[in-house]
């Protein structure tokens, strides 16, 4: 019997591009286009891999921007292809976009989970953020899609001017009491727009205080991820694969999958990816002493960390076999914690994450050679 | 067989930087058909990557050549094309002493330059056959006439028989091979008398281990003959006896006046000597060749592999690269920052550079450099005197009677309009005027005597760019003389850290601390804990400056594809780590190191 893995589907469609945001996507004004929905049931039709999935995730770009017939042949397109057994089926959402009726079809359809884009309560930083909506629009999204979904979402960023509104963002967002909430610091990404601004991003020691004040206020919320928190129990099981380096199939321009050893993209360029869905821009075959690096760099992100015993299951080996050196440099500085048979970021350790990954990479072996 | 005596010219091609040796020794290479057409490229003989890159030639290269002249008879040439610049003239004086003559090429453009002197009065020490060739006539702004005048007025050459040429072109190249065979003796060499072959150059071959380069002055080497060393006494057999065609080909023999390479089983590198004299085991000449003066090296820096294992390696390294390079010399140090490592010395900065980007590529090793400095000679006050090349070793400055520094006495070419430019200049760095004279209506030669120390750290540029690169420099050493030096330290988290330790005039001192203690804020990158950087002289702290830590250092977002990626983003900074010297809890860079050289960067004062 095959693996099962998590389905990512990217809709790289948006009605308005937000600056400062870094994911491949462009600009339309309209519906998504037919020959790219198309191009994305081709795509998976002919998909070579894993028969069953236990997770779908609707991710982009825009994905509120598909029309309900256009969600429902993709949804076709999967369950023919896929042996989907009690998923969890996202799909983000913009709040401009939602609506009573849009919402009752995407449960038709057997979206289960909702992400919403809500970004914040407050109308300046959504205008600093170059965002569409406003609050008010925010909340009657918020109001629509938790009279359907009992399993949702919120996306949130601080760190954008004026800077003291989080508290007052978490607070009503607290009030419509998501089950999950995914708070990421603004960052100046190069390449947008926002690239030029760097200056205006905060200090770092701003940064931490509103990153903290996060789990603060949504006390009720395990800090399950350095970016995302959840009420036990709801955390995202898509997102999850990703930070125990699972198998993936990602279907659209620019998804990637890791499937086999092998991470690889699709054409990054939509109009490439119309022309040849499934080619592949770039594949890598990881060594296994790769997988084992990025397997405990992601976990890392995890407040539980990474289980000594699932790493010897997985790898036949220990991990202080493996990183010796490497964890007992981070637990000196203060990183990274044993804690009843796991590994796992301290505080300082969700704050410095990257450091942790720069401990336990080794640059002087040669990567696998390109497919 | 070999050809006869008079059948052989041996010369080299000598100018200041960029006149174009290398492109007029493409042009003779292609009119004698030694390399095929294919195969020629731009500066044929600058083989080495570096060269290349640079578009310099580094090393003195050594082809032989046919040649039908125009009286019908058939020669062989022995070409030694030399580098430019002013850091290499030990190559120019080492090919010198192989040959019976010299090209003097002078850039028509250009005129006559700093070593374009320099290099001159050397050929003409060692009393060769002076050829001028005006070369690059084909320039809009070649200035034929001044050229010719310069040689006269200033090399004091026979100026009337100056070749033209355009090496790019190819105009002149038959003319100047007919001048070779017409006005090069031949090589004056015994062909009976016992073996003398000078040593002029080396390398290591990792398949057949040291190749030496040779001008045979009397008597002639077969494979299979047993010879005999003369300055270090060890014999060996010899293998193998060739010449540069331009790669390496065996022949039979090689005999007086001929250049070419021997091999014998020669295991250790430190047993071959460039300038020693071979010579026949079984019947030793009495005399050996004169050989090559010892080169004093001007410039010293620390090089420490990055990681400390590789100490073995760089000092295998070090000996392999000195056997092709003489001029630089290294001893074991040891720096408590740095651990084990060596202390070099170099003929000049770019001769440094070019040292540290050889034993990184050709030997795989990752290095860090320390500040270059000059030697400077301390009277204790007990009578004791020492000589120090290493900044770090200064003793205490209250035993120290006198402090002295290396001073140069330099040349320098402009054209007059830049003069008042060059003097502000040589005044900033502590120049005593010598005297400026007049070349002709339009360029000066100004002679001024300053500390080496300043020469070392940024003057060339300095001169390129207040002279918009048509300044030139000569300079020499000219002695000690005892200055206001004093030793500035620079501390990590209140600790001394030798490696970052320079010697700077007192007057400068307290402008230099600080400016090296900010630039070193800039270099030294946020760590997890906060540093203080510190400048002092003695006991007295001159500026202290503080690196906050690093507080915070995370990616929000981490999904699907971001792993690999990130990964591959971790990997390249950890690498550039590598690049770094853990000086107690403190990661430095490999430019920290080098922040003195960039000290003079900003206004001054
Ligand atoms: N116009 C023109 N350019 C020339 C001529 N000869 C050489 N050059 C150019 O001058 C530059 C320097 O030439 P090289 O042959 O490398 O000079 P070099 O004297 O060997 O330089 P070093 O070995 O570094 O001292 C190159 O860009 C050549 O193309 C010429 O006759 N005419
Ligand atoms: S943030 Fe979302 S809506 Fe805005 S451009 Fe990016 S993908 Fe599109
Ligand atoms: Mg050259």
């Amino acid at each position: 019997m095959m693996q099962s893995v998590g389905i990512y589907i990217h809709i790289p469609y948006c009605r308005t591009i937000c600056p400062y945001c870094d994911f491949v996507r462009r600009g339309i004004p309209g519906e998504v286009p037919e020959v790219f929905i198309e191009a994305l049931c081709r795509e998976i039709t002919a998909f070579e891999g894993p028969d069953r999935a236990e997770s779908v995730f609707f991710g982009g770009g825009t994905p509120s921007l598909l029309a309900p017939s256009a969600l429902r042949v993709v949804m076709e397109a999967l369950r023919q292809r896929f042996q989907i057994n009690s998923p969890e089926i996202t799909l983000e959402a913009n709040p401009d976009d939602v609506t009573p009726e849009l919402a009752d079809t995407w449960q038709d359809l057997g979206v289960n989970r909702m992400s919403l884009g809500v970004q914040s309560f407050d109308d300046d930083t959504l205008r600093y953020l170059g965002r569409r909506h406003d609050d008010a629009v925010a909340r009657r999204a918020c109001e629509v899609v938790r009279e359907r979904f009992a399993n949702w979402s919120m996306d949130l960023i601080f760190g954008a001017p004026p800077v003291e509104s989080w508290v007052d963002t978490l607070e009503t967002c607290r009030r419509f009491n998501p089950l999950h909430v995914s708070a990421y610091g603004l960052t100046y990404e190069d390449r947008t727009p926002f690239a030029r601004r760097k200056d205006e991003s905060v200090d770092d020691e701003t940064y931490l205080r509103l990153f903290w004040q996060t789990e603060e206020v949504l006390s009720e919320f395990v800090h399950y991820e350095v970016s995302n928190l959840a009420r036990p129990g709801y955390a995202c099981r898509h997102n999850l694969i990703y930070w125990q380096n699972l198998e993936y199939a990602g279907f659209g321009p620019a998804a990637y999958s890791f499937l086999d050893g092998v991470r690889s993209r699709n054409l990054v360029n939509t109009d490439a990816y119309l022309r040849n869905p499934g080619a592949k821009a770039e594949a890598l075959r990881l060594s296994d002493e790769e997988i084992r690096v990025e397997t405990v760099i992601q976990h890392l992100r995890l407040r539980d960390g990474l289980f000594l015993e699932d790493y010897a299951q997985r790898f036949g080996r220990s991990v202080y076999a493996d990183f010796s050196a490497e964890t007992a440099e981070l637990v000196e500085r203060g990183l990274v914690e044993e804690h009843v048979g796991a590994l796992r970021p301290t505080r300082r350790g969700f704050e410095m994450n990257n450091e942790i990954g720069l401990a336990l990479v080794h640059p002087q072996r040669v990567s696998a050679a390109k497919r | 067989m070999s050809a006869p005596n008079e059948r052989i010219r041996t010369f080299c091609i000598i100018a200041h930087v960029d006149h174009g040796k290398s492109t007029l020794a493409d042009r003779i290479l292609q009119v004698t058909g030694a390399v095929e057409e294919r195969k020629l490229r731009e500066q044929t003989l600058d083989t080495m990557d570096i060269e290349r890159e640079r578009g310099i030639t580094i090393k003195a290269v050594a082809v032989r050549l046919h040649y039908r002249a125009e009286n019908g008879g058939d020669y062989v040439l022995n070409l030694i094309d030399t580098p430019g610049h002013v850091d290499f003239s030990y190559e120019v004086s080492r090919s010198l002493a192989a040959c019976e003559g010299a090209l003097l090429l002078v850039d028509a453009a250009q005129g006559v330059e700093a070593q374009t002197l320099a290099n001159a009065y050397k050929a003409i020490d060692q009393d060769l056959e002076i050829i001028p060739v005006i070369n690059k006539i084909d320039l809009p702004s070649a200035d034929v006439e001044s050229a010719r005048r310069q040689i006269h007025d200033l090399v004091g050459l026979n100026a009337q028989e100056a070749i033209l040429a355009s090496a790019k072109e190819g105009i002149g190249t038959q003319t100047i091979l007919e001048a070779i065979i017409r006005r090069i003796p031949p090589p004056k060499g015994d062909r009976e008398a016992p073996l003398r072959a000078l040593i002029f150059d080396a390398v290591y071959d990792s398949y057949r281990g040291v190749i030496v380069y040779v001008r045979i002055v009397d008597g002639r080497v077969t494979k299979g003959m047993k010879v005999l060393m003369m300055f270090n006494g060890l014999r060996y057999e010899v293998d193998e006896v060739g010449v540069f065609s331009p790669e390496i080909t065996a022949t039979d023999i090689l005999e007086a006046g001929e250049v070419g390479y021997v091999i014998c089983n020669i295991k250790t590198l430190r047993s071959t000597k460039v300038g020693d004299t071979i010579t026949d085991a079984l019947k030793p000449a009495a005399e050996p060749l004169p050989g090559y003066e010892e080169v004093q090296p001007v410039v010293f820096c620390g090089m420490y592999p990055a990681v400390a294992n590789d100490y073995e390696e760089l000092r295998n390294a070090l000996e392999k690269l000195q056997l092709n390079d003489a001029s630089f010399q290294y001893q074991a140090d040891k720096s408590d920052a740095l651990g084990l490592g060596f202390r070099l010395g170099f003929l000049g900065l770019l001769h440094m550079e070019i040292i540290q980007e050889r034993l990184e590529r050709e030997f795989d090793l990752t290095l860090v450099t320390t500040v270059p400095n000059v030697a400077y000679q301390i009277r204790l006050k007990s009578g004791e005197r020492l000589t120090i090349e290493n900044a770090s070793k200064m003793p205490p400055s209250n035993l120290i009677e006198e402090v002295a520094e290396p001073y140069i006495e330099a040349e320098i070419i402009c054209p007059t309009e830049y003069m008042s430019g060059v003097i502000e200049l040589c005044k900033k760095k502590r120049g005593v005027h010598v005297r400026v004279d007049y070349i002709d209506s339009k360029r000066c030669l100004a002679i001024y005597q300053m500390p080496l120390a300043e020469i070392v750290l940024d003057f060339y540029d300095r001169l390129k760019s207040c002279t918009r690169g048509y300044g030139s420099l000569e300079y020499r050493l000219i002695g000690y003389r005892p200055g206001e030096l004093v030793k500035l330290d620079i501390l990590l988290n209140g600790e001394a850290v030798d490696a970052l330790s320079s010697i700077v005039h007192r007057d400068r001192a307290e402008w230099v601390g600080r400016t090296l203690a900010s630039k070193l804020r800039t270099l030294i990158p946020r760590q997890q804990y906060e540093i203080a950087i510190q400048a002092a002289i003695g006991n007295r702290i001159l500026v202290r400056e503080t690196i906050k830590a690093l507080r915070k250092n995370v990616t929000a977002k981490c999904y699907g594809g971001d792993i690999t990626r990130k990964r591959k983003l971790l990997e390249k900074q950890k690498e550039g780590k590598k690049r770094m010297k853990q000086i107690g809890a403190v990661e430095v860079p490999q430019e920290a190191f080098m922040a003195l050289l960039r000290v003079n960067d900003g206004a001054e004062r």
